[in-house]
């Protein structure tokens, strides 16, 4: 047994290295022309990209009023469609989302929850590499790789994280709406998904993308009833939010004035800032 | 050496850096403020005085004492109104002052009561202009998740004061701003201030 984890860590190990040492520059897929874009924002980034035009932020930073400049309208031609779904969405969320955790909470210590969503993670593990090798980021992909050999053998199974915790080695959120968005596809107009939540055309593409790349549906297409798969997908959604006690939703939902608006806009900052990144 | 010689020393090199201390502070690091302003932000959550959630009122009090200076409101209502913030009279915007930093402190003051021992870590801070900076934090939850924070920065006269405070991408004020936005296309400014004020009012009963 030990033999066999010092053989698998070690064969890891050269993979990692002989991936990092060929691509040690990570190759980049922009075009020239927005590496002097990047440079010139990469202060205001936010500023720039969401919702604000260039004149404004340049208005911005002297100081001056210079709001004048009309902030362009976020592409919502769904709208009704979606605020009745935001409406669902949260009221699936007060309602029945929200008793589930709280009580799943008061049952499960953190820890275990945490170990169950570690074991996630860690089968999800293709889509997050294959997205690296997508994006080439080689780096972030020998990353996954390493870390995958270390939790499923050290961490067992992938409960535990010693990839992070011993080896300091991060999880890369990397998605396939990410992907299309780094090769420059255009984000298209907002939808609202029931129960998956915010999304726009080139993330619901992403999404299938990573549906495919994601093990777990292949696992529950050949091995489980479809009623078995939907029952994976809400534990796993449930563990994942009393992780996080719904505080992300909440926190921008809370304060906001107009909650849909505020949620859709956080998305759309957020994502951008995923591509960017 | 003999050890007269390197008192001297050290007595020369602790003058020297008084007085190079003393000439920092003139100056103050967005960096540096922003740290301590949390600091004395989380030593009030800490305060085993004022623990519990009867102390709740006067924890939030304290806590807004402290934090508030750093934040410029009315840059942050200026620019969260956008075009809109030049059509009010000098009334409507210090009402609208007042309530954004309503708001803002309900939101962001309330969430503190589950505060369980969160770290925050200061990163880097950048300087782009004479007046403009800013200082990137994280915070690490209990569950190793990380969240970056990051906190804009605009200099008047001298003093460092917050005008945006970016989580994970998010501008809170662009947030905002699409917020305001949206209501003023379909409805007027004075039925946003009621909304602004029923916000408010609901939170703080």
């Amino acid at each position: 047994m030990r033999r066999c984890v010092v053989g698998t860590l070690f064969f890891s190990l050269t993979a990692f290295f002989s991936a990092t040492m060929l691509y040690a520059e990570n190759m980049p897929i922009t075009t020239s022309e927005e590496l002097a874009d990047e440079k010139l924002s990469e202060d205001s980034v936010s500023d720039k990209d969401i919702a604000v035009t260039d004149t404004e932020a340049e208005s911005d930073e002297t100081g001056q009023y210079g709001m004048e400049a009309e902030t362009p309208l976020v592409k919502d031609t769904l709208q009704p469609f979606n605020r009745a779904m935001f409406g669902f969405n949260d009221k699936a969320f007060h309602y029945f989302f929200k008793p589930i955790y709280t009580g799943y909470n008061s049952m499960i210590p953190v820890q275990a929850r945490v170990s169950v969503r570690n074991f996630y993670t860690n089968i999800r593990m293709p889509v997050r590499f294959f997205n690296c090798l997508f994006q080439s980021n080689f780096k972030g992909a020998g990353t996954e790789m390493l870390r995958f050999v270390i939790n499923s053998t050290v961490g067992v199974a992938g409960f535990l994280d010693p990839a992070k915790s011993k080896f300091h080695l991060e999880k890369q959120e990397r998605d396939f709406g990410q992907t299309l968005g780094k090769y420059k596809m255009e984000s298209g107009t907002y939808i609202v998904w029931p129960f998956i939540g915010p999304s726009n055309t080139r993330d619901t593409i992403g999404l299938v993308g990573d549906t495919v790349l994601d093990p777990l549906t292949w696992v529950s297409w050949f091995f489980l009833k479809p009623i078995e798969g939907v029952g994976n997908y809400t534990y796993e959604s449930v563990n994942k939010l009393s992780i996080d006690t719904g505080d992300t939703y909440e926190s921008v939902t809370k304060p906001a004035i107009d909650p849909y608006t505020a949620l859709q806009d956080a998305y759309l900052q957020n994502r951008m800032k995923r591509i960017k990144e | 050496m003999n050890k007269k010689k390197v008192m001297s020393s050290i007595f020369y090199g602790v003058v020297l850096l008084i007085g190079m201390s003393s000439f920092l502070w003139a100056d103050e690091n967005p960096g540096t403020l922003v740290m301590e302003t949390i600091d004395r932000g989380l030593a009030v959550l800490k305060d085993p005085s004022l623990k519990g959630a009867e102390k709740s009122q006067e924890r939030k009090q304290r806590l807004w004492k402290e934090i508030s200076p750093i934040f410029n409101f009315e840059e942050m209502s200026k620019r969260a109104l956008g075009q809109h913030w030049k059509k009010r009279s000098p009334e409507e915007k210090k009402e609208f002052v007042d309530l954004f930093a309503n708001i803002l402190k309900d939101a962001y003051i309330g969430k503190t009561d589950t505060y369980s021992g969160e770290k925050i870590v200061f990163v880097k801070d950048k300087q782009d202009d004479k007046d403009y900076a800013s200082v990137q934090t994280k915070i690490i939850t209990n569950t190793g998740a990380v969240i970056l924070v990051e906190y804009r920065m605009l200099s008047n006269a001298g003093k460092w004061q917050i005008y945006d405070v970016i989580i994970e991408g998010v501008s809170l004020v662009n947030n905002y701003r699409s917020q305001f936005n949206t209501i003023l296309m379909k409805s007027s400014y004075k039925e946003l201030v009621q909304k602004i004020k029923e916000k408010s009012g609901k939170e703080t009963t």
